[in-house]
């Protein structure tokens, strides 16, 4: 749905992308039997962040897939832990896109009716499974809409809600201190991605008249970040990284410690970065280059 | 009893100039400074009680003292009661107990406000502030800190920028807001992770990041599709 959250890569082991990649290729996997093959076009980094998050000592098995037919690739193995990352993304992406489907314009609101269409199934059977995460999901997304309607000119507000929505994915666990640690990163993950979001937006929104709260909250019309506005959104965003940083200091994510460490204390200044310089999608087109090269 | 020298992550062999480094490193990171505001500061204390018990422990013992409590060896950082008392991870405002001591002439109202975000009720103290119509310095400033318990980062800052704005000569407003303008800069970062902030990111870790490959999966383009 976004794809903002990543590790600085640089930071990891061969060992820890290994099992990085393993885990995407696992969530890919899970989201496959679970929710039918077109549920895995879904996939990204930050539901794989989420994975990574919500999973302990995860182990592995060579498998082949519709990308990889010939090499078996290491994956990891089915766990409860990628089980509840697949239908958070499922449920999550699915309101999305209804969402989207109201707000866009016709071939935008075509295209979201196709993706709602395709999703469907998938959707109702993580629903099933899920219902209070789904209710909460739709709650949140509905209060959403209401304050774009009211073209909501705060930052904090409608970020709100995508947080709450995230952050309502750790409810899934036990009570205590895991639950905790979960529930306080989620909430800032969600915000932080709201908020980078809404700055990647800026340039669209400016041209199409659609909601941005960055845009409202600083009064820009031209789709550029102000020298005030880029301090202040920055100010915010690194306070929201630094709530997950410091909420990630009080468990052990055990095999997956190197990776969030890697993304609360660099991953996301530097996504942060490249959005409010527009680089962040020249970045990525060349991060694909290099790799079919 | 924990194993001291695995609360500190070292091994029993370490030198006492190891010990020590493992403690000031570990009392960074819990610092009441990274938890203010935070709803998880209750866990960062235990975890700062855990250490300073581990540490004490360990000069005890190597100092021919045995483990128990007494005068031992000060801690290297800060002393006997830097971190990990009540008051350093609560807020920096007053408590309410202290408040009705400094300030009787204070309405009613504000006080029970503070005594709600005392006891973490924020709901609760939100209905009151609602309620009082006299909005000066200290009702932004009480708004702030309930925004800021509550993640609203932004309109908390804005909350406590106000309340200063109102009542300038008020220390109290200032210190929050000067923390909440610093908290970033003096957050704690790992051994080996250089500052690093959103509008100013350090050129190692963007460049590497720009450069790194970052495709897991062999399907890039088809997830592509997904970044609507």
């Amino acid at each position: 749905m976004f794809g903002y959250v990543r590790p600085s890569l640089h930071r990891l082991s061969e060992e820890e992308r290994r099992r990085y990649q393993a885990l995407y290729c696992g969530l890919c996997h899970t989201l496959g039997q679970r929710c039918g093959s077109l549920s895995r076009l879904i996939l990204n980094y930050d539901f794989t962040f989420l994975a990574a998050l919500l999973s302990g000592d995860t182990e592995t098995q060579r498998r082949r897939c519709i990308a990889s037919p010939l090499r078996a690739k290491e994956t990891a193995c089915e766990s409860a832990a990628l089980d509840l990352a697949a239908d958070v993304s499922v449920i999550l992406t699915y309101h999305k896109v209804a969402d989207d489907r109201i707000d866009g314009g016709f071939w935008r609101g075509q295209a979201c009716r196709a993706a709602q269409t395709a999703l469907g199934p998938a959707y109702r059977r993580a629903a099933a499974l899920r219902s209070d995460l789904d209710e909460r999901t739709r709650l949140e997304l509905d209060r959403l809409h209401q304050l774009e309607q009211d073209r909501c000119p705060s930052l904090d507000a409608p970020a709100d809600t995508f947080a709450l929505l995230l952050q309502s994915a750790a409810m899934e666990l036990e009570e205590g201190t895991q639950r905790r640690v979960l529930e306080q990163m989620l909430y800032h993950l969600g915000r932080w991605i709201y908020l980078v979001d809404a700055v990647d937006d800026l340039q669209e929104d400016s041209e199409t008249g659609g909601y941005n709260p960055v845009a409202l909250r600083f009064g820009l019309t031209d789709g550029t970040l102000t020298k005030e506005a880029r301090e202040r959104v920055g100010e915010t965003l690194d306070a929201s990284i630094q709530a997950m940083a410091a909420a990630y200091e009080l468990w052990d994510f055990g095999p997956w410690s190197a990776l969030v460490q890697a993304t609360v204390y660099e991953g996301l200044y530097c996504v942060g970065h490249a959005v409010m310089d527009g680089t962040f999608h020249i970045a990525q087109r060349r991060g694909d280059k290099k790799e079919l090269l | 009893m924990t194993d001291p020298y695995r609360v500190l992550n070292i091994p029993p062999t370490a030198t006492d100039e190891e010990v020590k480094k493992a403690y000031r490193e570990l009392a960074r990171k819990y610092h009441p400074d990274n938890y203010n505001n935070n709803p998880l500061a209750d866990l960062a204390q235990e975890k700062m009680k855990e250490i300073n018990e581990a540490y004490d422990t360990i000069t005890k013992l190597r100092s021919g003292q045995g483990g128990s409590c007494g005068t031992g060896p000060r801690r290297p950082y800060g002393g006997q009661s830097a971190y990990g008392s009540q008051s350093a991870y609560s807020w920096t405002y007053t408590s309410s107990a202290r408040r009705e001591e400094n300030d009787r002439e204070k309405s009613a109202a504000f006080r029970q406000v503070r005594a709600a975000i005392d006891r973490g009720d924020l709901s609760a103290a939100e209905h009151v502030l609602e309620i009082i119509s006299d909005r000066g310095g200290e009702w932004y400033f009480l708004k702030g800190v309930i925004y800021c318990r509550r993640g609203w980062l932004e309109e908390g800052l804005r909350c406590c920028e106000t309340a200063c704005r109102l009542s300038p000569e008020n220390m109290e407003y200032r210190q929050l807001l000067e923390q909440l303008r610093s908290r970033t800069q003096r957050a704690y970062r790992p051994v080996g992770y250089p500052p690093v902030f959103t509008t100013s990111c350090v050129d190692t870790g963007f460049c590497r990041w720009m450069l790194c490959s970052y495709c897991c999966c062999n399907c890039c383009s088809l997830c592509s599709l997904s970044h609507f």
